[in-house]
């Protein structure tokens, strides 16, 4: 009997965790707990386990210098200084003007008001990476617009409710970061693995709406002539992109001489930079060159996309490391919170304590994961794991489909950071011996934390939306009539479509690894990814993605190449 | 009980100062991160000790508010199950994780700690990289943290007895990760309303 329970106690371990997290007690100390417990068994039945369990005493004080590693851990300070930049950006109003602002670029096109959703959440999610904010922002402020003018509300939720959950895939994402972390890969790797990806899947969220705009137009009304507030103005708009474009042209071989390499780079941020100031003083000395739409186009996007060069750009483009990234972000957004007059003492001091309280308990749960993980490598539990896995049927990618089944359900009710720090160093050791680069295998259980962000009845995203849709019937402050409430069924209908397009997604980035596996190759020119964002009038930057990764990886289900 | 829940008042009472305080180090990280990034760039000067103040900080912030956050009943839970029980029953699940999770485990680490961080303050241990900091001051906030975290468990097994004795009221009552997170968005509305309001 001894024998038997010595002999499986990795299982044995590992279904009782089972329990003690579903006890509902914080998943940190059960951990931790669980850990400590089965040391103390390991330690007595070591002799009767035929060599399976590896644990003594002494080993016990391999535990500080354990934590020590935790603590000294420089990836990990950037998950505080990217959440907080996150939190300050969410207060500084940036959403809310940019959603204002893109919503009347678009909204003179069917479904307009959609594409502004999807537009401003990738924009948010490459600033902010806090999906929370993102959902919260849009609902507060497009959802009524959209619902006054006639979208249907199950569209009209499904598409901030998905746009908003791309501040998960999409860098500099906290997922990313963590996953980096517990694969053993840097994050800058991550973050340029994940870059195509997030614009695919934006992309692919452009081409369903386009779709149901063509199938069903009811459906998402163009906005009335009346319900533009900022005129029109689009051809000036284009003459500012062209000049901008021009200034880049020239200024690069004017500065070709003296910067070599860094010319491209320079002539975009002097050009970028140029047109900014025009359009501000032609809005503040009444010039009135540029149409007031192109004006405040230009006036409001133009500090995200700079907040996205300064922390995006000088990653990918080496100059800063992720933390240094986050760092300069964080500040960034104190800056531009500053210019809109809306820091305040009470902003910061309120942005830290829930940075401070998200700190504690995402580090704590780490803390005990590495107890737990000790004893669990002691009693052999990662060979117990592996050997599992890797007598998967279908090899490759039979695991992969295993693992994003496995990860999508799992996320229903654990954590991102729980999924991380307890189920990720299990599968990563796995996932290696079957050489699946660990880069890749990150950017897929992304996308699967990601979906599981937005599929009802538990995604958080659903969530966060049903806390600013009203709950009552409400009178519409413009047209004065009163609207129906939005169901909570209406919300969980509107997300189905997008869960079918994120299962797509992860299907795409299992078929075409070359989508992730360019982060090996030549950098990808952080400018030109920028601007397909606010630009692409649907899906070409999407499959123009999709094409690159067709061209790099092809269509095999052979293992790319594993370092 | 009296007494005890004094004690417990003054536990409570020190951690949310302390808590509250240490947030701040973050705001100082972010900076020493960000001045850092830019010097080493501008003058190609770097230096060990600033990366380093990076993480100590950041170490302190964590580890010195994990009491805090224990207070305010923040630690992740996977409520799936837990919020299906009554609240009663959910009392005895947190006086048993108290009692038989948290503080063996804070109290192992301090037995394992607390000879950990006096060997190091005795050899006054600096770090490898050249131009580091001293390292065992940064070690003592391992120790510091679980000793703040003991102390906030006695007081959480005391509330919870107390509380659940019906001598004071329910001072966390339970709230699901789905309800919170509607909250947090009610919170965040009324937030912007009013900022809203001032910028007006």
């Amino acid at each position: 009997m001894m024998e038997l329970i010595a002999q499986n106690m990795a299982p044995i371990m590992f279904v009782s965790l089972i329990f003690f997290l579903l006890a509902g007690y914080p998943a940190a100390f059960s951990l931790a707990a669980n850990g400590l417990l089965f040391f103390v068994i390991g330690v007595e039945l070591a002799p009767y386990s035929n060599n399976t369990i590896n644990l003594s005493w002494p080993l016990l004080n391999a535990m500080p210098e354990r934590f020590w590693g935790v603590l000294s851990n420089e990836t990990l300070l950037a998950i505080p200084f990217f959440t907080f930049m996150g939190i300050v950006l969410e207060r500084s109003g940036m959403a809310e003007d940019l959603l204002d602002t893109i919503g009347q670029l678009f909204g003179p096109v069917r479904g307009g008001l959609a594409y502004a959703v999807i537009i401003v959440g990738a924009l948010l999610a490459a600033t902010t990476g806090v999906v929370a904010a993102s959902v919260i922002a849009m609902g507060l402020i497009s959802l009524p617009i959209m619902l006054r003018y006639g979208y249907d509300r199950s569209l009209a939720s499904g598409v901030i409710a998905a746009s908003g959950t791309l501040a998960q895939i999409i860098p500099p994402s906290l997922v990313l970061i963590v996953l980096a972390d517990q694969l053993g890969r840097s994050v800058g790797d991550m973050y340029r693995g994940a870059m195509l990806p997030g614009l695919v899947l934006t992309g692919l969220y452009f081409a369903y709406v386009m779709l149901v705009s063509i199938f069903r137009p009811n459906s998402m009304p163009a906005l009335p002539k009346e319900a533009r507030t900022l005129g029109s103005g689009v051809t000036s708009l284009i003459v500012a992109l062209v000049l901008a474009v021009a200034m880049f042209w020239f200024g690069r071989d004017w500065l070709d001489a003296e910067h070599g390499k860094n010319s491209g780079i320079l002539a975009a941020a002097l050009a970028v930079i140029a047109i900014y100031v025009m359009a501000i003083l032609d809005k503040s000395l009444k010039i009135n060159l540029m149409s007031r739409l192109a004006q405040q186009v230009v006036i409001v996007l133009i500090p995200p996309l700079a907040l996205i060069f300064l922390v995006l750009g000088t990653i990918f483009l080496g100059i800063a490391t992720p933390t240094e990234g986050g760092a300069m972000g964080a500040v960034g957004a104190l800056v531009m919170a500053a210019a809109k007059r809306r820091l305040s003492f009470e902003v910061i001091r309120s942005a830290l304590a829930s940075t401070t309280r998200l700190a504690s308990f995402v580090m704590f749960i780490l803390l005990g994961a590495r107890v737990f993980s000790l004893t669990f490598y002691g009693v052999n539990g990662h060979l117990w794991v592996e050997h599992l896995l890797t007598s998967l049927p279908g090899g490759e990618l039979g695991f992969l489909i295993v693992i994003s089944l496995m990860v999508f359900l799992l996320a229903f009710f654990l954590d991102f950071f729980e999924l991380a720090f307890i189920i990720v160093p299990l599968l990563a050791p796995a996932a290696e011996k079957l050489g699946i680069d660990l880069i890749w295998f990150g950017i897929i259980l992304g996308v699967n934390m990601q979906t599981s962000f937005m599929h009802p009845p538990f995604g958080f995203a659903l969530f966060y939306l049903r806390s600013v849709a009203a709950r009552v019937p409400y009178i519409d402050k413009v047209t004065g009539l009163t609207m129906a409430p939005v169901k909570t069924s209406q919300i969980y209908w509107g997300a189905v479509p997008f869960v079918l397009i994120q299962i797509l997604m992860i299907a795409i980035v299992i078929g075409f690894p070359g989508l992730v596996m360019h982060y090996k190759g030549p950098q990808i020119d952080p400018s030109t990814v920028d601007f397909t964002i606010p630009n692409m009038p649907g899906l070409d930057s999407g499959f123009g993605g999709l094409g690159g990764g067709l061209g790099a990886g092809g269509m095999n289900f052979g293992p790319p190449p594993s370092n | 009980m009296g007494g005890l829940l004094a004690f417990s008042r003054g536990v409570d009472r020190m951690n949310e100062f302390i808590g509250k305080a240490v947030s701040w180090l973050i705001l100082v990280a972010v900076l020493v991160s960000a001045t850092n990034a830019v010097i080493r760039k501008v003058f190609s000067v770097s230096s060990n000790a600033w990366l380093e103040m990076q993480w100590y900080l950041y170490g302190a912030a964590f580890l010195l508010a994990a009491a805090y956050t224990l207070k305010q009943n923040e630690h992740v839970r996977i409520d799936i199950v837990y919020g299906m029980f009554s609240r009663r029953v959910q009392h005895w699940i947190d006086l048993l994780g108290h009692t038989l999770f948290l503080m063996p485990f804070v109290l192992a680490m301090l037995w394992m700690l607390t000879p950990y961080v006096l060997k190091s303050m005795l050899n006054g241990e600096v770090s490898t990289n050249a131009g580091g900091l001293l390292i065992w001051p940064a070690k003592s906030l391992l120790l510091i943290g679980f000793l703040l975290l003991a102390l906030q468990g006695v007081s959480e097994i005391i509330k919870k007895i107390a509380v659940m004795r019906g001598v004071i009221p329910d001072p966390t009552p339970f709230i699901s990760a789905h309800e919170a997170a509607e909250l947090e968005g009610k919170a965040l509305i009324e937030e912007l309303a009013q900022a809203e309001e001032k910028h007006k």
